[in-house]
């Protein structure tokens, strides 16, 4: 086991560091004037110029990534252009917050998408047919509208949760679940019908193999049969579901992160991303790439806990 | 046993659930609730944008102006009929070459860390302005020297009259910052001034939220209304607008898609507020890129293809004024008729092209900004009735300002600022100026603006001007665009501010 969370560590560092250079050539190479954005629409040649040479645009492309690198290996992500703000405390201020929201997000989700998927697979009839229908119906509805429909409803005409978010570092924890409320909901709605149809499949799969057959002749009660043996081969495939979910939400947290005015690290993502801020995109593109990487490791881990198999291959 | 499979899942959850909810100091839970601040009054402001920093030499124009008053004064202040009030400068005089501005300064005012305001400090800060290549070096391109003569006189000498040179000093150029910090990194993040309102350190969170408190002992206690001033930092309009519906903010910048929905909600709208003008700017007027642009006639006949009534109602719903001309009313340079000086007429539109040589009509390119898609839209099926096809070429914001430096932009649409005459003649119509790439230059033009350069009241110059440019049709303006300020009129009154997109700090009070 120790040797295959080294093997994972490793390639997971050696991916981090392919992916960083890969964003930081694309960054480069995107065109864009950042020294004229700086400098502000008036600003004479010999400005831009003086700005360029201050942030070091001057200097070829490849000698800028390495000593970006050396700076980010010491753990310093440099400055942000456009705030001045250090990167990692950027990222030490919004991460958390994102975090948050993705980590109660998946959970719920893992938990009302288990058990939704279950009660159809195992109940069938009426309440399968329930659940199909609802799953589609909530694919179709985007959650940026389930957002802004949870944001009129609850914060402006019943008025018992802020519009936007009132987080600050070191808030206490009434505030975070003031402000995480809607946005978690808005996020779990969308990623349950989703998940529940995977999760469906997955103990429909096991419910038609051999060995329940077997364990059925064999006169043991469903139940049994349902938590000690299907669950648990199903178990893996629902994982691997909610990791990719996980990764997803990374993503799809950018919109109601911009909708509840959420400082976190999907809103940073976008505000650096459209001024080409390139040291806070590559802190953003750290920390998620490394995110990403610990979710899987943590995944795996699980399904060769849950499945001896697993470890061998 | 039973549920432990599924809850295999929460293995997950230890390596991430970040120790984040450790105890505050519950700043932030009285930021939602604005009864919690005691007796004084708290301005609670919905910003639409991260400031580039505190530092006084980030302050700018538009958005970028007003913020930045709550920590600083400015030598002069700009009040809400745009007329120049004393401020740190009690009274300024020209010389009769008007290249030596004497200004006479207040000596009962200090900085937030202890310093004094004096002669000195006005040398300092203008001199760090001008000196690093910043933001305001263009307001201040005329300043030549700072002579101190004693601590409550000081001389600034221009290298040649600079008729906007007064304004910019009630502007981002104007605002004075305690020598010790000027330049440093530490003004970046904590702002010091010798302004009605100091920063809250510990309430405030970069990018989030900003919290200012009065200081004590303000000298000029009239500008000073409320207790407390917050800026929210929420980049989304609809993400404002919740929030003054919800009542976290009392007072935002708004469009005209929610215009109407703020004022449903009861919020009123600080009206007749005209700021910036929307149109297209004909940059390659010398036909270096597009030949068909080096012809008057076909720059006229653009003029006359667009329906500009017809874009305020589709674009904007109405909030706007239909124009011609690049100069706002507020302006000395304002002329009346030339609103109307190209109505709306595709027929007299292809009989310019045809004059010349266009009969079968014309191609033009325009950089397509992602935002811009309606107006987009818009403007291809009008000009397409008169034979002239507007040919989309993506373009990112990011990179907009350097493809126009660049020279590879034929036509650049975008919201122009309206401001004094000789601001908007150094923006749009200079030679070296940004907006001008091409540097497109005519001896008729070019002596205009050397007289109002040298005019103490150049209105009729800058009318003179004004004409000019409409009539060569440099530009196609369509529309001054109506300004969007919401406010909660139960908890606070607003004035508007001329030529100035959000009002000046100054300009909100407590609601009576």
């Amino acid at each position: 086991m120790l040797t295959f969370i080294a093997k994972r560590v490793v390639s997971g560092a050696i991916l981090l560091l392919v992916i960083c250079a890969l964003a930081y050539t694309l960054l480069f190479f995107s065109g864009t004037n950042i020294a004229r954005n700086l400098a502000g629409d008036q600003a004479t040649e010999e400005q831009v110029a003086y700005r360029a040479q201050e942030l070091g645009l001057d200097r070829p492309l490849v000698e800028r990534f390495f000593s970006w690198l050396a700076s980010a290996a010491s753990g310093d992500l440099g400055t942000s252009w456009f705030t001045a703000q250090p990167v990692t405390a950027t990222i030490g201020d919004r991460l958390p917050v994102t975090l948050v929201i993705v980590t109660v997000s998946i959970l719920l989700t893992a938990l009302v998408a288990a058990a939704i998927g279950v009660a159809a697979a195992v109940r069938g009839g009426w309440v399968d047919r329930a659940v199909q229908v609802g799953s589609i119906a909530g694919d179709i509805v985007p959650n940026f509208v389930l957002a802004l429909a949870l944001v009129i409803i609850f914060a402006i005409n019943l008025d018992v949760f802020p519009a936007v978010s009132t987080i600050a570092p070191g808030a206490p924890p009434s505030v975070w679940i003031a402000s995480l409320t809607l946005p978690v909901i808005a996020i779990v709605i969308s990623a349950v019908t989703g998940s529940t149809q995977q999760f469906r499949s997955a103990v429909l799969a096991q419910l038609e193999k051999e060995y329940v057959r077997t364990l059925r002749s064999r006169g043991i009660g469903e139940g049994e049969i349902l938590f000690a043996h299907v669950l648990k081969n199903a178990a893996p495939a629902g994982l691997t579901v909610l990791s990719l979910q996980f990764i997803g939400m990374l993503g799809g947290v950018v919109i109601v992160e911009k909708i509840f005015s959420i400082p976190g690290i999907g809103s940073t993502a976008v505000s650096a991303t459209s001024q080409s801020d390139i040291p806070v995109i590559m802190g953003v593109v750290i920390a998620t790439v490394i995110i990403v990487i610990i979710v899987n490791l943590l995944v795996d881990i699980a399904n060769g806990w849950l499945n001896p198999k697993v470890r061998v291959s | 046993m039973t549920f432990r499979k599924l809850a295999a899942a929460a293995l997950l959850v230890p390596a991430l659930a970040l120790a984040s909810c450790s105890g505050g100091d519950g700043a932030a839970e009285g930021a939602s609730d604005p009864s919690a601040d005691g007796d004084g009054a708290t301005l609670r402001i919905g910003t639409s944008g991260t400031l580039p920093s505190w530092a006084s030499e980030d302050a700018h124009v538009g958005h970028t102006l007003f913020p930045y008053q709550a920590p600083y004064d400015s030598l002069i202040r700009r009040d809400e009929n745009g007329e120049l009030q004393p401020m740190l400068a009690t009274s300024w005089e020209y010389d009769e070459t008007r290249t030596a501005l004497t200004l006479e300064l207040r000596d009962d005012v200090t900085f937030s860390d202890g310093a004094a305001f004096d002669a000195d400090a006005v040398k300092a800060n203008l001199e760090h302005f001008q000196q690093d290549a910043l933001r305001q070096a263009s307001q201040l391109a005329a300043l030549d020297s700072v002579e101190v003569v004693d601590a409550a006189t000081v001389v600034l000498h221009l290298t040649d009259p600079d008729p906007a040179f007064e304004f910019n000093l009630s502007q981002a150029a104007g605002l004075m910052a305690s020598p010790d910090s000027v330049g440093t990194p530490e003004a970046d993040t904590v702002p010091v001034g010798s302004g009605p309102y100091v920063m809250s350190e510990s309430e405030t969170v970069a990018g989030t939220q900003v919290v200012f408190t009065a200081r004590e002992d303000y000298w000029a206690p009239e500008l000073q209304e409320f207790e407390r001033v917050e800026f929210r930092i929420l980049d989304e309009t609809s993400a404002r607008l919740n929030a003054l519906q919800s009542g976290q903010i009392d007072v935002t910048i708004l469009d005209a898609t929610t215009i109407d929905q703020a004022e449903g909600a009861g919020f009123e709208i600080v009206d007749d507020y005209q700021v910036d003008w929307h149109g297209l700017i004909l940059m390659d007027r010398d036909g270096d890129l597009n030949p068909a642009l080096g012809d008057v006639n076909v720059r006229q006949a653009i003029n006359y293809a667009v329906d500009r009534e017809a874009l305020v109602e589709q674009n904007e719903r109405g909030h706007g004024t239909a124009t011609a001309q690049p100069f706002g009313p507020e302006s000395g340079a304002y002329v009346e008729e030339l609103d109307e000086r190209y109505p709306h007429d595709p027929e007299k539109a292809r009989e310019l092209l045809a004059e010349a040589g266009y009969a079968d009509g014309v191609t033009i390119s325009v950089p397509l900004v992602p935002g811009w898609d309606a107006m987009h839209a818009a403007l291809r099926q009008q000009l397409s009735e008169a034979n002239i096809t507007l040919e989309s070429v993506p373009a990112q914001m990011a990179n907009i300002f350097g493809d126009i430096g660049q020279q590879k932009l034929e036509i650049f649409y975008f919201n122009f600022f309206q401001s004094e005459p000789w601001v908007n003649v150094q923006q749009l119509l200079a030679e070296n100026t940004l907006y001008n790439p091409f540097e497109t230059a005519d001896p008729e033009l070019t002596a205009l603006i050397e007289e109002l350069q040298a005019a103490p009241d150049g209105d009729s110059i800058a009318q003179e001007i004004n004409e000019y440019v409409v009539e060569n049709a440099w530009f196609v303006p369509l529309y001054r665009l109506d300004q969007v300020v919401a406010y909660d009129s139960d908890a606070i009154d607003v004035v508007k501010q001329p030529q100035q997109a959000f009002p000046s700090m100054y300009n909100f009070t407590p609601a009576a």
